[in-house]
């Protein structure tokens, strides 16, 4: 216990060094808001086991590291490091973070038109009006320590702007590095992203550690999302990190009327991942897609925790997780539907299909659904066992060996999530890895 | 091509097949008939190599090669084609991708390079014009949402591209309506050579109308109690199986 007080009182510590440092910003409203979370983060103190929240996923092998917190220095990185973990053959506007830290030197934007983009921090003085109306509204940080936390330490990550009618044809890739490779380092990152009226836009999110030794790098990334009317984001997160690194992060959406959300969550490795995703329908009409992969080995856990929140009447929630785990993985779902009592007409449909390869991985799921409204349509299910035998026969009965056969039931079963991301070139790349990581050149 | 000798065969400790005899020359076309539960699925899944059956006794020979120590997939690369009474729905998994890496396997295995793309595209034309399949069927994922007699037709489809030496026809015939039947039937004898022969396995002589065999077998209770040539079928559609029964009655108390 009391090395979870130490990173817990590290923060309180830094916090306050944070603080003195401000210049002017010290009394504004966002700034009263930070320092609110930070005292209920102190209060809270790291989520364990007997949260309910957190009932699978234990974070003391997380928090019991002794990081540095997110060093401000200037990073080393040269454009050549961060290479590998670029999108290949995909214009897009690149972001790049390091250690939560925008390094504008590493960062490519090309989107001009219709988008405002800015490091977090610049947004808050620049950009007060829709800062204030959105920052630390959607993601409800009251009652959730990591949020509390997250919110406190709000100063890097990235403002996106996207003007009423825009559609972006070019992606924005934000790119998290945590540079762990002198020391362990927690990294936090809050992003604010607002799509106007009609407006579409595209955002893949990914985090890499460089990590040596016994070094494990903390990556924290929040991203508030608002989209007004009939507005379009695709968001996709890929994870693909180092075992040395651990991500605890979360989306949270805001949605008006007739505004489409799809969101794919892919993790195919790392130490210890949970993300939180949640999307409020508030305006009627409004339409949201969660789809998550997670194709895990090794000792990686991967927790998904989602809420689809329908607040009104006529909105619909789509909702597909796969998982295939094997050697001593761990996956964790945790789907909630909430239909609340002026939600009529709701269409929300849920559902968490699970491959376990091997005897020594696990799987908890737990769908919940909570309706209040009487007219509505709603449906879960979840499943959790082997590959099915026949199919694996019917293959081998054609001349494919065992292996193979495996191989191709894996990647068409991971392929109904990879066929949900739009971006071609992105999806590709995932099929590729993926098809190498089942050791199969078929398709 | 085929000798099966004093085969048995159990699933779950319990014994289906009781000593099945059975030769199967080139050129051949085989039929087995038989009332349900005699053993007719069994027989066509020990001889693909199903896992879930113990074979307990007997031998059989493929091409001078003992067929039962053969994985599956070696017995479908030597040449060994079961068509699935029940084909599997493979969802993501498209026919032609699956295919290619069938036809690529079996060549691999005889020694041959992997299929030009555009060999193989001209091959499968030809052939899905043998069961009459549409390029959409085929580019749709293996059997999903494919009628049953969708499911037959891409079944003696990936005959016809595996180009097998030994076909098994597990009751290909069940739920197809006439004209179904007709088409399957019809691709069957198309594939028709002198060096490949055929065992097809249905309840029903009515199949065999469009299909003639050679010799028609009779099981009963895990054995062949009866053979014959096709008017043996015949005999059967007008007699029923009841005295078959009585026939293998005899056999016992004698």
């Amino acid at each position: 216990m009391s090395e979870v007080l130490n990173l817990q009182e590290k923060l309180v510590k830094e916090f306050a060094l944070v603080e003195g440092a401000l210049n002017g910003q010290a009394k504004t409203p966002v700034h009263a808001i930070r320092k609110q979370a930070m005292k209920r983060f102190a209060e809270l103190g790291f989520p364990t086991i007997r949260h309910e929240e957190w009932k699978y996923t234990n974070i003391m092998p997380v928090v019991k590291n002794d990081y540095v917190l997110a060093p401000q220095s200037s990073t080393t990185l040269t454009k050549a490091d961060i290479e590998p973990f670029l999108m290949p053959d995909v214009k897009a506007n690149v972001l790049v973070f390091v250690n939560g830290a925008y390094a504008a030197n590493l960062s490519t934007i090309i989107s001009t038109k219709n988008v405002e983009i800015l490091p977090l921090v610049e947004a808050f003085t620049k950009k007060t009006v829709i800062v204030e109306q959105h920052f630390a509204q959607i993601a409800a940080w009251q009652n959730d320590a990591m949020l509390a936390l997250n919110t406190a330490f709000a100063l890097n990550g990235a403002y996106i702007e996207i003007a009423k009618g825009a559609v972006v044809e070019e992606p924005f890739h934000l790119l998290f590095v945590n540079d762990s490779r002198a020391q362990s380092t927690f990294a936090p990152a809050r992003n604010l992203i607002v799509v106007g009226a009609n407006a579409e836009a595209t955002i893949v999110e990914s985090a890499h550690t460089l990590a040596t030794g016994e070094n494990v790098g903390f990556t924290n990334v929040v991203s508030e999302v608002v989209l007004a009317d009939n507005a379009r984001l695709h968001h996709y997160k890929i994870q693909n990190d180092v075992e040395q690194s651990h991500f605890i992060g979360a989306l949270y959406a805001h949605q008006e009327a007739t505004s489409v959300l799809n969101t794919v969550v892919v993790t195919l490795s790392g130490g210890i991942v949970r993300n939180n995703l949640s999307a409020v329908l508030a305006g009627k009409g409004a339409d949201t897609h969660f789809y998550g992969l997670y194709l895990v080995n090794g000792k990686t856990l991967v927790d998904n925790h989602t809420l689809a929140d329908h607040a009104v009447a006529h909105c619909t929630s789509n909702e597909l997780y796969k998982g295939i785990m094997d050697d001593r993985s761990t996956g964790v779902f945790n789907g909630k539907i909430m239909v609340r009592a002026d939600a009529q007409k709701t269409l929300a449909y849920q559902s968490n299909r699970n491959i376990l390869m091997s005897p020594h991985a696990t799987v908890n799921t737990k769908p919940q659904l909570e309706i209040f409204a009487d007219d509505v349509k709603c449906s879960h299910g979840c499943t959790a066992g082997q590959l099915d035998d026949e199919s694996v026969f019917y293959l081998r009965a054609r001349g494919l060996d065992k292996e193979q056969a495996q191989a191709l039931l894996l990647y068409a079963f991971a392929g109904e999530i990879t066929e949900k991301i739009g971006l071609e070139p992105l999806r590709e790349r995932l099929e590729t890895i993926i098809a190498e990581r089942l050791h199969q050149e078929l398709v | 091509m085929l000798t099966i000798t004093s085969l048995q065969a159990s699933v779950e400790g319990k014994e289906i097949l009781k000593g099945i005899n059975l030769t199967i020359g080139k050129g051949e076309i085989h039929a087995i008939m038989g009332p349900n539960g005699s053993g007719k699925s069994t027989l066509a899944s020990v001889l693909a190599g199903r896992e879930d059956y113990d074979v307990t006794g007997g031998t059989v020979t493929f091409q001078g090669a003992d067929l039962l120590e053969m994985s599956p997939e070696n017995r479908a690369r030597e040449g060994v084609f079961l068509a699935f009474q029940y084909p599997v729905e493979i969802p993501g998994v498209s026919n032609t991708n699956f295919l290619k890496a069938a036809v690529n396997e079996v060549r691999k295995h005889r020694g041959q390079e992997p299929m030009e793309p555009k060999a193989f595209l001209t091959m499968m034309r030809e052939k899905m014009a043998l069961v009459e399949m549409d390029q959409a069927m085929v580019s749709r994922s293996v059997n999903e949402g494919f009628s049953g007699g969708e499911k037959k037709r891409n079944e003696i489809f990936q005959m016809a591209m595996l180009e097998p030496k030994l076909s098994i026809l597990d009751e290909t015939d069940s739920g197809l309506d006439i004209d179904a039947l007709k088409i399957v039937a019809n691709g069957v004898n198309k594939l028709r050579s002198k060096e490949t022969s055929t065992i097809v396995i249905t309840h029903y002589q009515r199949l065999l109308d469009y299909i003639v065999p050679d010799f028609v077998h009779v099981l009963y209770k895990g054995r062949i109690v009866k053979s014959g040539g096709k008017e043996l079928a015949l005999e059967l559609e007008a007699k029923g199986y009841d005295w078959i029964k009585d026939l293998a009655q005899e056999e016992v108390t004698a």
